[in-house]
């Protein structure tokens, strides 16, 4: 009943091999076990996008998903941003510019789901970046800020 | 969460005999943006979660056969939202499956789970029904199919037995063109659960289609071939009284935290009629 | 030679770790050998504790520890910031839905959510009060006992205070006309994305308490009080809040954790959900009437409030927050007579927190509404009635405290231009004003320690903490402006009351005024001591060198602080240490204890269209000015500005805690308490500052955060009736609450 299941996940780049048991979210491993703590855990019922991670390059809520699904699967989440030498890309430099980030504890799953509309739509709209962002809460409200970072690295391009 | 074996059976037949071992006591994961919720607060406590994503048959697929266009069980809403033939022939579907969620939901939910979960907010219920779309339904005695107007049956019950799983939805493609839109009422701009989802389907025969949801057990279809609501010339007080009969069924819970029972009847026409007057201009651009 | 970032967006302090995931907030922070601690409460807003039966839940493997009433001192120890009511864990009746009644441990996070669920509780549900109505009722049961009330006339009431502002003569009052009404605002919850975290970890030495409280120091005297230890054994270590907006001030759990700890002799650990964040702490509600007099011409003769916040089962900031905003009902107008009746009202609900605005929007919409509808009633133009009566800089709006501090009829006419007041109103659409003030603080203590090291780099120490606000940010600007070095040599250190000096709180808008006072004294006591050792090393007298915004200026030359430090600090290097105090002593005779040491002025105004089907409401543009004497980093300002006018949105248009008819919350979470996402913006916002250098902080700034928020919703409010022709006088202005004005209307 508490066995746990063996499963191979591509994290960040990084193939790893894992332990899971099945009632553990993906959250509760990429956060307790992986310890990839820049994922962040609000509501746990998928309101709040804190968690937000790409499964093969798709955002989705890690508090929804049991990690035993993510199996063979491909997993980016915001430490998977910045280059392995510490340098940011466009899209977390846009996000310092216009001073998207206040408290800063929703960025992560901004981030990540940003990037993945820009891998989308490499020069979103403005509509395009708020229906992406929707699922993202900001209680500071810098929803403009990062809009308009989106929007500047876009016109960018990312490097 | 309770802890519970993980299954992830390669075959409908082997997701089908684990539902039969353990009747009652396993679940289907397919989307599972619902039933992580159910098993966190152990509103549910299988002793099996069986994961349907591995099984080929089920993989997200949208395919025409036999005339519908067939959406299987693993297919996620934002990937319906995507595809240019549901775009095309089931633009409500499109708009329904659009707001379900954030995208992070959209890209987990399926079609098949929102209606198999028994909702009755499900947004994707009114579409299904005014296009008439059907469910296929696999069990130990073979293959069967439905409308989702049967399948559906109450708040959180659907006609689905222990060992049986959804494979697909499967939407008639409309011989002559349908104008067909969808809207909500919600509390926010943003993802919400609505407190009212509505969709109208019209056809060049006259035959008005309207399906709604939020405001009773399970969504409803009511049909009009009066042809004074699909007829464009008609004015709004002349179909006033054909669209009110449409929701003489609805039964708003009085308990609802996102809108008082006469706020939604009221509601229900002024959707409707907006809806309506979407679907006729969108009929008329198709013919 | 000024490096001259003072006034300039400088990149966020702190930004790079927010943007990579590498901030560690405190749920990211894990202490070895942590038990895990999960709460246990019972489905009722009031009960009766008969028994508590552990021996299931100590069953489970890896159970450590199972604290309830019985395992704490008797008397229960209590704590608050204002009353000392809340006790550590309930004792013998449960007051609010929520209110934990045991606490368990266990060495993982399931064990302990398994056992939570096992401790069995007997207990017998009471009658609980929620409303103002029930409350006050004559043969009312009272919330609390009277033993924890303060003696007084109110002990035997569920009246916590009740305060009696005014001055002039209301009843004496002629007025050509007068306008009333009654508006209410609902209880809501702050809902920081981080929800609360605490640890504590005991030893022989002390204990070490984390928290994600905005106000370390105020934890660390709670502590200390409850353990009877003294302040230097208690350590608070407070990484930054993922968002506070007032929710995190004052301890709620830290005590409970702490005694956990000492009781277990293991580390704790207790991070909420967010479900549980709604019970521990929430904004008030409030019901508040209003009369206002005028002259024919628009003149305000009299106002009259009676203020009743309602403000849960334990005391709080419930007082506070009842008095500091009724003391501003009047807002910015002169007003030759006012009375003020303002109550604070115990009930069976979640413990009143502050919450950004502390009371000023629920006084403010009953205010600005009433005066809306005044302008109607006398057929007047909404903006031309407040500029009537606006105080203008210097005038006492009310007597005996700070004048008006600002050009606020500058602030007022701005925000009237940019939302085309006087200009015609597109069809259907309508628009509103409304204006907003709120004491800054009115006490205030503050310090700072700034380290200026040999190789010209520099540490700033300061007792604030940086939830979202930046100030980090805005402290190295000042620290490096006057110490003249580039602002990537100073590094600013934080939260932990081993390392950084007092400051009383982070709260009111006032860390950019006090403590921003306090590290701009510190960098002053270290150029006095560069002047010294400018004079010794150039041969000179004391008086002959002025050393001001990072130069040291001789008689014939100028000098570079940094390069006159190197040069006289010598082989053997060290340090140039300053501190800095900034104290806003109270004023004892004064009703609240001290008077504004600024006014935080905002002028909201909107355009708007209702749909007159739905009554769902589309906000064209959205217009906030806020006077903030001078903007020490504008895209920061920008970022509290937009974003408080964006809560404030959530506020007026859809959130509201939501009770059953036995008090118990039932829209507990996210799907239910719907708060505004990237969709929910106005079409076009705009904010706007006024800088005019008059602030008493550092350059003339006064404080901002809160501005754009305190009416909000009296401005959506006023464009709705200016739009449709219905006046509301409840919140939030969802549809259905739009649509119901109408139907009664039409």
């Amino acid at each position: 009943m508490n066995d746990t299941v063996h499963i191979t996940v591509t994290v960040n780049g990084e193939q790893r091999e894992l332990d899971a048991a099945p009632h553990h979210t993906l959250l509760d491993v990429v956060r307790d076990d992986i310890h990839l703590t820049g994922t962040k855990e609000c509501c746990v019922v998928g309101e709040c996008g804190a968690c937000t991670v790409l499964v093969d390059g798709r955002p989705m809520n890690s508090c929804l998903m049991l990690a035993v699904e993510v199996d063979g699967s491909e997993i980016l989440t915001v430490e998977g941003l910045t280059d392995p030498d510490g340098r940011l890309s466009a899209l977390q430099e846009a996000f310092l510019t216009t001073g998207a980030a206040q408290c800063g504890f929703c960025i992560p799953g901004q981030l990540v789901s940003a990037h993945a509309l820009m891998a989308a739509h490499p020069e979103p709209t403005l509509d395009q970046i708020q229906e992406a962002l929707a699922g993202n809460l900001c209680r500071c409200a810098g929803y403009e800020q990062m809009a308009e970072a989106v929007f500047m690295a876009g016109k960018e391009g990312d490097r | 969460m309770q802890p519970f074996t993980y299954a992830r059976p390669e075959t409908v037949e082997a997701a089908i005999a684990l539902l039969a071992e353990h009747r009652g006591d396993a679940e289907l994961l397919a989307g599972g943006t619902d039933l992580i919720i159910e098993l966190r607060n152990r509103w549910k406590t299988p002793k099996v979660v069986i994961d349907l994503k591995r099984i080929d048959e089920l993989a997200p697929a949208i395919v025409e056969k036999d005339g519908f266009l067939s959406i299987s069980a693993s297919t996620v809403m934002a990937d319906i939202v995507a595809d240019e033939r549901v775009q095309r022939l089931f633009p409500a579907l499109v708009e329904a499956a659009d707001v379900v969620g954030s995208i992070q939901i959209r890209n987990r939910a399926t079609l098949a789970g929102n209606i198999c979960n028994g909702s009755p907010a499900a947004d994707t219920a009114p579409p299904l029904l005014v296009y008439e779309a059907e469910v296929v339904i696999a069990g130990t005695e073979g293959r069967r199919r439905m409308r989702v107007d049967d399948f559906i049956v109450g708040r959180g019950e659907v006609a689905l037995g222990d060992a049986e799983l959804v494979t697909a939805i499967e939407l008639p493609i409309p011989a002559e063109p349908i104008g067909s839109a969808f809207t909500r009422m919600t509390r926010r701009r943003g993802t919400d659960l609505a407190s009212i989802t509505l969709c109208c389907g019209v056809d060049s025969a006259g035959m008005t289609r309207l399906a709604y949801g939020s405001v009773g057990p399970r969504a409803l279809l009511i049909l009009d071939d009066s042809g004074v609501l699909a007829d464009p010339a008609a004015t709004h007080e002349e179909k006033a009284p054909y669209l009110d009969r449409m929701f003489v069924d609805a039964s708003p819970s009085p308990t609802s935290m996102r809108a008082g029972p006469e706020y939604r009847v009221a509601m229900l026409p002024v959707l409707g009629a907006r809806a309506l007057q979407t679907a006729i201009e969108r009929l008329a651009h198709a013919t | 030679m000024t490096t001259g970032s003072v006034g300039t967006s400088q990149p966020r302090f702190g930004g790079y770790g927010r943007v990579t995931g590498r901030q560690r907030y405190l749920a990211d922070i894990h202490l070895e050998d942590a038990l895990h601690v999960k709460l246990v409460t019972v489905p009722s807003a009031r009960a009766r504790i008969i028994s508590i039966d552990a021996s299931a839940a100590k069953e489970i493997p890896g159970v450590r520890l199972v604290m309830t009433a019985a395992d704490l001192p008797d008397p229960m120890p209590r704590h608050g910031p204002q009353y000392q009511d809340r006790p550590v864990i309930a004792v013998d009746e449960v007051k609010y839905h929520g209110e934990p009644v045991a606490a368990v441990a266990a060495e993982t996070k399931e064990a302990a959510e398994e056992a939570a669920r096992v401790v069995e509780v007997a207990y017998e549900e009471l009658p609980a009060i929620v409303t103002v109505a029930d409350a006050l009722a004559p043969d009312a049961d009272l919330v609390q006992e009277r033993s924890i009330r303060r003696p007084g006339s109110l002990i035997d009431s569920n009246v916590l205070c009740e305060y009696n502002f005014g001055w002039g003569d209301v009843d004496a009052a002629e007025a050509d006309v007068v306008v009333e009404g009654s508006y209410a605002w609902p209880a809501q919850t702050h809902f920081a994305i981080e929800p609360h975290g605490f640890m504590a970890a005991a030893d022989e030495d002390g204990i070490v308490v984390w928290s994600t409280i905005q106000h370390p120091y105020q934890l660390q005297k709670t502590i200390a009080q409850v353990l009877d230890w003294p302040l230097a054994k208690v350590r608070v270590i407070a990484p930054d809040p993922g968002g506070g907006f007032g929710g995190k001030q004052h301890p709620k759990l830290e005590p409970l954790i702490a005694f956990m700890a000492v009781k277990a002799g293991r580390p704790m650990r207790l991070v909420l959900t967010l479900d549980e964040t709604f019970m521990a702490v929430r904004r008030a509600s409030a019901e508040i009437q209003v009369r206002m007099g005028f002259k024919r011409d628009g003149t305000l003769v009299f106002q009259d409030f009676a203020n009743d916040f309602l403000v849960g089962a334990y005391g709080d900031t419930g007082d506070r927050i009842t008095a500091k905003a009724s003391w501003l009902s009047a807002g910015p107008y002169r007003t030759p007579s006012v009375r003020i009746r303002a109550r604070a009202i115990l009930t069976h609900t979640t413990p009143t927190h502050p919450y950004r605005g502390f009371g000023i929007p629920h006084v403010g919409w009953a205010r600005e509404s009433c005066l809306t509808e005044a302008a109607a009633a006398l057929e007047m133009d909404p903006l031309e009635i407040r500029l009537k009566n606006l105080a203008r800089k210097g005038e006492e709006h009310v007597p005996g405290d700070t004048p008006a501090d600002g050009e606020w009829e500058q602030t007022v006419r701005k925000a009237a231009d940019e939302i085309g007041w006087g200009t015609p109103t597109p069809p259907g659409r309508g628009r509103g004003l409304a204006i907003g003030v709120k004491s800054g603080p009115t006490t205030g203590l503050s310090y700072s320690i700034v380290r200026l090291l040999v190789d010209g780099s520099v540490l700033v120490f300061s007792g604030t903490s940086d939830m979202g606000q930046g100030a980090r940010t805005i402290f190295a600007q000042i620290a490096a402006d006057e110490l003249g070095v580039p602002i990537d040599q100073v590094s600013v250190v934080m939260g932990d009351t081993a390392i950084v000096p007092f400051d009383q709180q982070t709260s009111a808008s006032r860390s950019s005024v006090l403590m921003g006072n306090a590290v701009l004294f510190a960098c002053r006591d270290i150029q006095a001591q560069v002047r010294g050792i400018a004079a010794r090393s150039h041969d000179l007298d004391e008086s002959e060198i002025v050393v001001d915004r990072g130069t040291v200026q001789l008689p014939d030359s100028r000098l570079a602080i940094v390069d006159v430090v190197k040069a006289g600090l010598g082989k053997l290097g060290g340090e140039l240490i300053g501190t800095g105090e900034m104290r806003k002593d109270a004023v004892p005779e004064h009703p609240l204890g001290g008077t504004a040491s600024f006014f935080e002025f905002n002028c909201t105004a909107v355009e708007l269209e209702v749909d007159e089907k739905t009554g769902s409401i589309t906000i064209d543009r959205h217009v906030t000015v806020g006077d903030v004497g001078l903007a020490l980093n504008p895209i920061q300002v920008k970022g509290q500005d937009d974003g408080a006018a964006i809560m404030g949105l959530g506020h007026a248009l859809m959130e509201h805690i939501i009770r059953d008819d036995s008090g118990r919350v039932r829209n507990v979470g996210a799907i239910d308490y719907r708060i505004p996402t990237s969709l929910d913006l106005p079409l076009e916002l705009e904010s706007f500052m006024i800088e005019n250098a008059d602030g008493p902080g550092p350059y003339g700034v006064k404080g901002i955060s809160e501005g754009s928020l305190l009416v909000t919703a009296p401005a959506i409010a006023g464009a709705v009736t200016d739009a449709v022709g219905v006046v509301i006088r409840d919140l939030p202005m969802s549809p259905e609450r739009v649509w119901r004005a109408m139907r009664e209307h039409s």
